[in-house]
């Protein structure tokens, strides 16, 4: 196998859809499908409902509703593997429906991304294993666009740092070996955080596996796609740990305020008809609407469901803006339509009549969602015009920029009163307990006295979590945080940061960016900056030190080599490992591909990255767009109230 | 040498060949009428098992006994395997020479190796009540006929799943077989039952009638392709067909008077039909051809011709390839041929070799390709020598030629001769080896502990070798006498340095070997953690074994561990098992909060972690229905914090949780309104909005909420309730601690521009601007125009001008005249 140049999301999605339907193929007949709900998402991002039903898939259920009828002699349960609870459904639904059935069903089961022991055992445990047969659909990484790659695991941020489960990192190792199978081993492992260097670790360990010969059909190809690379530069793994405070500032390009007023969730958001428009007749189902997995969805005609990608132009032109321009561009497309609609009177001949008629279905396209995009504008236009919304913003800016944490909280208590959503209160104190390290003792009672007395004393539960995710914390707690000093709690010193990475830029162009600062409006995120100290290193420099290239440090340097003191301050272990291979195969590589000048660096959040950060990363990406190519993969797309959602209780049943 | 045309036969307008491929196969006291013989495909073993329902002499105890006997064409005994299990229905091969012998009762052996290692299953479905009857196999699954007709189906030997096919009207079934499902359109297995007249195709959703009506058929065979079926009727006459049913292709009569015993299929375009010692071989078109035996002839089909085996001989029939015949034909003028005789002349130094050569001169290039496929399909290394020798003169005297077929034929023919030397015993075609793969045919010869051969064959063809070391260690294991220090030295002497060497098989093959210090050694050269695992746990060695599972990150295995543990140990073991390894703690608390409530409140106890603990109980409260069990839940959690002193303030929360429910149960009964479950602040809130505000003023006092709140959550309430009179009221008062700004806010985004308007004059401390866009947002413009001329602001003043209708304008007008005269 010759190894492709550079990271194709269009084949994985292409092997993604070729792997499932092939499973369902194998299932002779019509079947019932039953499906976890959290699969639905990624899977309709690569195959269509209507596929599925070309391929025998009759009725579709959701596996927590337990609801899976007879209907059918079929029965595919399409579930994750890692998740003893959901055998256990399996196995309760399976003994159902032979108790109750008078057909002999039969059942499959695909487990996604792989086969476990565990759910092995609790089949057998309920007496099912011997009637299933069951394949396995490795599902890792989703791509959502052509440089963003997803393994799309919702809860990854939870267990990772509110369980201390490891099984997000465990996946997330699985899939990047899969990206080092097909393309080579990343030369250069470089990152920042403890979960990340277990990551790495995993990976260095998985690699001496392989070279120790996992697979008795390890033949030559194999050992060759086991060098370094030559079209991948690094891989670069930031810990979302290292970086909480980032994800508790509310976003503010046009993508992220999608995120953050309505949600997005795998590239689609549900939006209320009155605000986009009622969808067009399915028929003939536009850009815009691709059909949902689901049938009961369908039903909802109140909501309605955008897809938010790639394939919509105009999304495309304005999701990594900031939110304060995007009216203007909304008005400057809207005139530039009207423009070209009205062109059509000038058109004499019939061929450049013609010729428009021609433009027809892609203007209406356009325009179809050019109305979309009004829509949505509007709506948040209404939020961030909103007393509430301009007081947190103000609360934020303030906390970001370093101002005293203690004036803030006149302004927090008044919104407590005010009955602000309680993931927004949350926010701001844990943004405060992030930057500043810590609240002081009497604030942090203070404030957690109001928070149960507003929203309720079940909010112990929430208070609790917060704390054990090191996100909400008193500043006595052994982790003071020493200015001056290097960084011992093992916390970020946001403090140190802030100067020694400019965290804060003042004057921020938001027409015309010429920093990434410009995604929250004066704050560039922490986690970007560390990905510049590594892919832009003169152009950071330039910017924390006033343009005086004294010490540059040299084009060549690679890792984290002359922010080694800045890194410090981040929380977590730092590391910079290379990867080498044997050294003919790799001349060998070398004289068959040259050199190749564009390369690749992969970047990776583990817990999660906002849509504000990936703006910030295609910034750069474009900014270095000559030299090589950025791909950004991540374990799931988390936005501030979805890391709050990991310690709120429902108060219906606890956590 | 003999002429490779010796043993060619015309039939019709094909040539097809009988080679002898071993002579004196087996023992003349071995009577093959009374056995079922069965082979493997591509060339492997034979099984053969006495045919229980035939009379045979009686040779004594010993030869009495049962048993399968598993020999190499060359009619080498590899294995004998006794067989006390009852009759025998079925005797079978895999494609990856794994021996499946099916018993009446519907047991199934899967014979994995050649040592007598077995898995076994059951095929269920009635089987056991019914009785097998006969099966048909094909290359990785089989199909059962039960005697009630019923036809079961197993797809897969790792893992089977034994499946009831459709079910087929109950007659008498004359003969039966099977499409496999590469070769369907439903790509499932497909079965045709001869019954009555008729066939009926049967597979896993219905049974369908073809409604013919020359039946019955008592053989029926399905070409290795699947395309063709061969039909023998009662009237002694063989018909193909199409395996659509759609065309009939052919027909012969045999006039024999006996039933044949056999319908076998050579390759895909003719058929064999045999009886007790004579052969018939039917061509296309009907076109025949004879031979005889002098005993009993038994047929194993293969892909690409049909293997007849007696006593004294082995021999393999198939259809000429085109090949061969376009160089051995007699009178062939093929360029290949005349190459081939250029050799011949070469090698009597006559100058016709170069005669020969300018003949063929523009068709060198297929000539010499010919010779090297020719020389691939050739048994006689005499005839294989030669045509690469011609093949090689030929590539000599061009000038450009790909050498890689000729180099690989080379290859190739090196491995096939070595093993179908006797005393292996693999008589493998090349098209055979072509679809079997290397890689199988080097397992084939280490499962008849040939490891040498497969090792030399593997270094020549560049495969990999762990397998073969792996199996020659685990045989090592088992069966040497030495003693387990020696045992180990030698296999980590011949295995280190090896790529790809599993010492977890090896382990595990000491360990269900018994020989457990071995097993521990041997597995402590694993470089793989993970796959260290389910043997260490099989061994008894639990925390290794979990400790191996965390190390090799797979979050399946550790929990897979945890789950055997939790199941053997007593509680309290199991929990000081997992207290020092952070992330099976990890993983056991958050499983157990998904499903194991009680075993959470243990770990925690255990651990003394009070406010966890306190936690899991607190959420519980949540989930209690009525307020009396809610308290008592928390007044549980309450004492479980009691001791410890850094949780005053959830005590403390606790408490007044608790007075909370308490007030509300009241206030529900009270006030016919329903209180419980909601917060504090919200409670106030309710209470203000029920225009009960005293109540509400003692909720503030018992729950010391803060003024500053209280009157936002006044002003708020009131606003709901669009109790405007009661603002006005407040209106009154001197000071808010809240300011009156918010007053304002609240008041005109609920629309009530008058009530907002009283408020405007009190929010002194804002800016004048401010104040004037508050009167213009009530739309007292004159108002906003008195405030502007207060401050003097001239330029508010125009603004407000154009905004201004009616009478306003004239007033503000004065104002702004007024002020001019200042300038």
């Amino acid at each position: 196998m010759v190894p492709q140049a550079g990271i194709d999301a269009g084949i994985i999605k292409d092997n993604a859809r070729k792997d499932l339907l092939n499973l369902l193929e194998g299932v002779r007949g019509k079947k019932n499908l039953v499906l976890e709900k959290s699969l639905a998402g990624p899977i309709n991002l690569f195959v269509k409902f209507s596929t599925l039903q070309d391929y025998g898939v009759d009725k579709v259920f959701w596996l927590e509703n337990g609801n899976v009828d007879s209907s059918q002699r079929n029965v595919v349960f399409l579930v994750r593997g890692e998740k003893a609870k959901h055998a256990q459904a399996i196995g309760e639904q399976i003994k159902r429906l032979q108790r109750n059935a008078q057909a002999n069903h039969e059942f499959s089961i695909f487990w996604v991304p792989r086969r476990t022991l565990v759910c092995d055992k609790i089949l057998e445990e309920e007496g099912v294993l011997g009637d299933v047969s069951i394949a396995e659909f490795p599902l890792y990484f989703v791509p959502l666009e052509k440089d963003l790659l997803s393994l799309e695991l919702e809860d990854s941020f939870t267990e990772l740092y509110l369980r201390k489960d490891p099984t997000t990192t465990f996946l997330a190792a699985r899939a990047l070996m899969s990206l080092q199978q097909r393309h080579g081993l990343f030369p250069r492992i470089i990152g920042k955080g403890d979960n990340a260097r277990r990551l790495a670790d995993l990976l260095i360990r998985m690699r001496s596996e392989v070279t120790a010969g996992v697979d008795s059909s390890a033949s030559n190809s194999l050992m060759l796609t086991l060098t370094p690379s030559p079209t991948i530069e690094n891989l670069i793994i930031i810990d979302r740990e290292t970086d909480f405070a980032t994800v508790l500032l509310t976003q503010l390009t046009y993508e992220g305020l999608v995120d953050e007023v309505i949600g997005i969730q795998n590239s689609q958001a549900e939006i209320d008809s009155s605000i986009v428009g009622a969808a067009p007749p399915p028929q003939q189902s536009g850009s815009s609407s691709k059909s949902p997995v689901l049938v009961q969805q369908t039903q909802q005609d109140r909501k309605r469901k955008i897809q938010l990608d790639s394939s919509d132009k105009l999304y495309d032109q304005l999701r990594d803006s900031n939110f304060a321009i995007v009216g203007g561009l909304l008005n400057k497309v809207a005139r530039r339509l009207e423009a070209d609609y009205e062109s059509r009177h000038g058109s004499k001949s019939v061929s450049e009549l013609r010729e428009f008629v021609s433009k027809l279905p892609a203007f209406q396209a356009e325009q179809q969602s050019l109305k979309i995009h009004t829509g949505i504008a509007e709506e948040i236009m209404k939020h961030t015009r909103s007393d509430l919304f301009n007081r947190i913003l103000e609360v934020q800016q303030n906390l970001a920029a370093g101002a005293d944490p203690s004036s803030q909280h006149g302004t927090i208590e008044e919104l407590i009163a005010r009955d602000c959503p309680l993931p927004m209160v949350l926010r701001l104190l844990c943004l405060e307990s992030c930057i500043s390290g810590g609240l002081k003792p009497k604030d942090l009672d203070n404030s957690k006295r109001e928070i149960l007395h507003a929203y309720g004393f079940q909010h112990l539960l929430t208070l609790d979590a917060l704390e054990k995710l090191q996100l909400l914390h008193s500043r006595t707690s052994a982790n003071a945080l020493s200015i001056g000093q290097g960084n011992i709690s093992g916390k970020t010193n946001y403090s140190q940061l802030r100067k020694m990475l400019r965290l804060i830029v003042d004057e921020v162009n938001e027409q015309d960016p010429d920093d990434i600062a410009y995604v929250y409006s004066g704050y560039a995120p922490l986690s970007v900056r560390l990905v510049q100290c590594v892919l832009q290193k003169q152009h950071l420099i330039s910017l924390t030190r006033g343009g005086g290239g004294a010490n540059a440090v040299s084009n060549g340097a690679q890792g984290w080599r002359g922010f080694d003191d800045a890194v410090k301050y981040v929380g977590g272990k730092t590391f910079d490992e290379v990867q080498r291979g044997e050294e003919k195969a790799v001349r060998a590589r070398m004289i068959l591909n040259g050199q190749n000048e564009r390369k690749t660096t992969v970047v990776f959040f583990l817990g999660g990255i906002t849509f504000t950060e990936i703006a910030a990363l295609r910034f750069i990406a474009a900014k270095e767009e000559g030299r090589r190519q950025i791909v950004i993969c991540t374990t799931s797309i988390i936005n501030g109230n979805k890391m709050m959602d990991a310690a709120l209780v429902d108060s219906g049943c606890g956590t | 040498m003999s002429n490779p045309t010796a043993d060619w036969e015309k039939v019709g307008d094909r040539f097809y060949r009988k080679i002898q491929l071993y002579t004196a196969v087996f023992d003349q006291d071995l009577e093959l009428d009374n056995y079922i013989v069965a082979g493997a495909p591509y060339g492997g073993a034979l099984a053969l098992h006495r045919d229980e329902e035939k009379l045979h002499a009686y040779r004594g105890t010993q030869a009495a006994k049962s048993s399968i006997d598993i020999y190499s064409y060359a009619g080498k005994l590899i294995r004998r395997i006794n067989w006390d299990k009852g009759s025998i229905k079925g005797l079978g091969w895999s494609e990856d020479e794994k021996l499946l012998v099916v018993t009446e009762d519907g047991t199934v052996r899967c014979y994995y190796d050649f040592q007598g290692e077995f898995t076994q299953f059951s095929l269920g479905h009635g089987a056991e009540d019914f009785g097998v009857k006969a099966c048909r196999f094909w290359s990785t699954g089989f199909v059962a006929l039960l005697s009630n007709n019923h036809l079961i189906s197993i797809s897969r030997y790792d893992e089977p799943r034994p499946k009831l096919l459709a079910q087929p009207p109950m007659e008498t079934v004359h003969s039966w077989t099977l499409i496999p499902p590469a070769y369907t359109l439903s790509r499932s297995v497909e079965v045709l039952l001869a019954t009555g007249q008729t066939i009926h195709v049967v597979d896993a959703s219905d049974s369908e009638d073809r409604l013919l009506q020359n039946g019955p058929f008592t053989h029926i065979s399905v070409s290795p392709n699947g395309r063709f079926v061969a039909l023998y009727t009662e009237d002694k006459k063989l018909w193909v067909i199409s395996s659509d049913f759609q065309k009939k292709l052919s027909e012969y009569d045999s006039r024999s008077r006996s039933i044949p015993k056999d319908l076998r299929w050579c390759g895909n375009n003719s058929v064999v039909l045999a009886w007790e010692d004579e052969i018939h071989m039917v061509g296309p078109n009907g076109a025949a051809s004879k031979y005889f035996y002098d005993s009993r002839v038994h047929l194993v089909a293969d892909i690409d011709g049909v293997r007849l085996i007696t006593n004294d001989v082995c021999e393999f029939l198939q259809k000429v390839p085109d090949v061969t015949e376009e160089i051995f034909k007699l009178g062939s003028t093929s360029p290949a041929s005349v190459l081939l005789d250029a050799v011949d002349q070469l090698e009597k130094k006559s100058p016709k070799a170069d005669d020969n050569i300018q003949l063929i001169r523009p068709n060198l290039i297929e000539a010499v390709d010919t010779c090297v496929k020719a020389a691939g399909h050739e048994f006689s290394i005499h005839w294989q020598k030669q045509l690469l020798k011609a093949a090689s003169f030929g590539k000599s005297v061009l000038d450009l030629y790909n050498s890689d077929d000729f180099v690989e034929m080379c290859e190739t023919l090196r491995v096939l001769n070595a093993v179908r030397f006797y005393e292996i015993g693999l008589p493998i075609s090349y098209d055979q080896f072509n679809r079997l793969t290397p890689e199988k045919l080097v397992q084939r010869l280490v499962n008849r502990h040939e490891y040498l051969l497969a090792l030399r064959i593997s270094e020549y063809l560049r495969l990999p070798t762990d397998r073969i070391y792996i199996h020659w260690a685990c045989q090592k294991v088992r069966v040497s006498t030495d003693d387990e220090e020696t045992i180990c030295r030698l296999i980590v002497q011949k295995l280190t340095g090896k790529r790809g060497i599993s010492f977890e098989e090896i382990a595990r093959a000491a360990h269900d070997e018994g020989r457990g210090r071995l097993a521990t050694q041997l597995l402590n050269y694993e470089p793989r953690a993970g796959r260290q695992v389910p043997l260490l746990l099989s061994m008894e060695e639990d925390e290794i074994a979990l400790d191996r599972a965390i190390e090799s990150g797979d979050t399946d295995l550790v929990f897979f561990v945890l789950l055997q543990l939790k199941k053997k140990l007593p509680l309290a073991s199991f929990f000081r098992v997992i207290n020092d390894r952070p992330v099976a703690m990890a993983l056991v608390e958050s499983s157990a909060r998904e499903q194991d409530r009680e075993l959470l409140k243990d770990l925690y106890y255990q651990d003394d972690r009070r406010t966890d603990g306190a936690n899991v109980i607190v959420g519980e409260s949540l989930r209690q229905k009525d307020t009396q069990s809610k308290i008592d839940k928390l007044k549980l959690a309450t004492k479980l914090l009691q001791d410890s002193k850094e949780s005053t303030l959830e005590i403390k929360s606790l408490e007044e949780n608790i007075k909370l429910l308490r007030i509300q149960e009241a206030l529900d009964k009270d006030l016919n309104e329903s209180f419980t479950g909601i917060s504090v602040n919200e409670t106030i809130f309710k209470l203000i909005r029920l225009g009960q505000w005293p109540k509400a003023k003692k909720v503030q006092s018992d729950f010391k909420v803060s003024e500053k709140t209280v009157w936002w959550l006044r002003l708020r309430a009131l606003v709901a309730k669009r109790d405007w009179m009661e603002i006005e009221e407040l209106s009154k008062q001197k000071k808010s601690p809240i300011g009156w700004e918010p007053f304002f806010n609240e008041v005109i985004s609920a629309g009530n521009t008058k009530v907002a308007s009283i408020f405007i004059p009190k929010c002194t401390h804002l800016p004048v601007a401010d104040r004037i866009e508050m009167w213009v947002k009530c739309g007292l413009l004159v108002k906003a125009g008195e405030e502007a001329f207060r401050a003097r602001d001239f330029n508010s003043l125009e603004v407000l001008k154009s905004k201004a209708t009616g009478s306003a304008v004239n007033e503000i007008d004065k104002m702004i005249a007024q002020l001019r005269p200042s300038r």
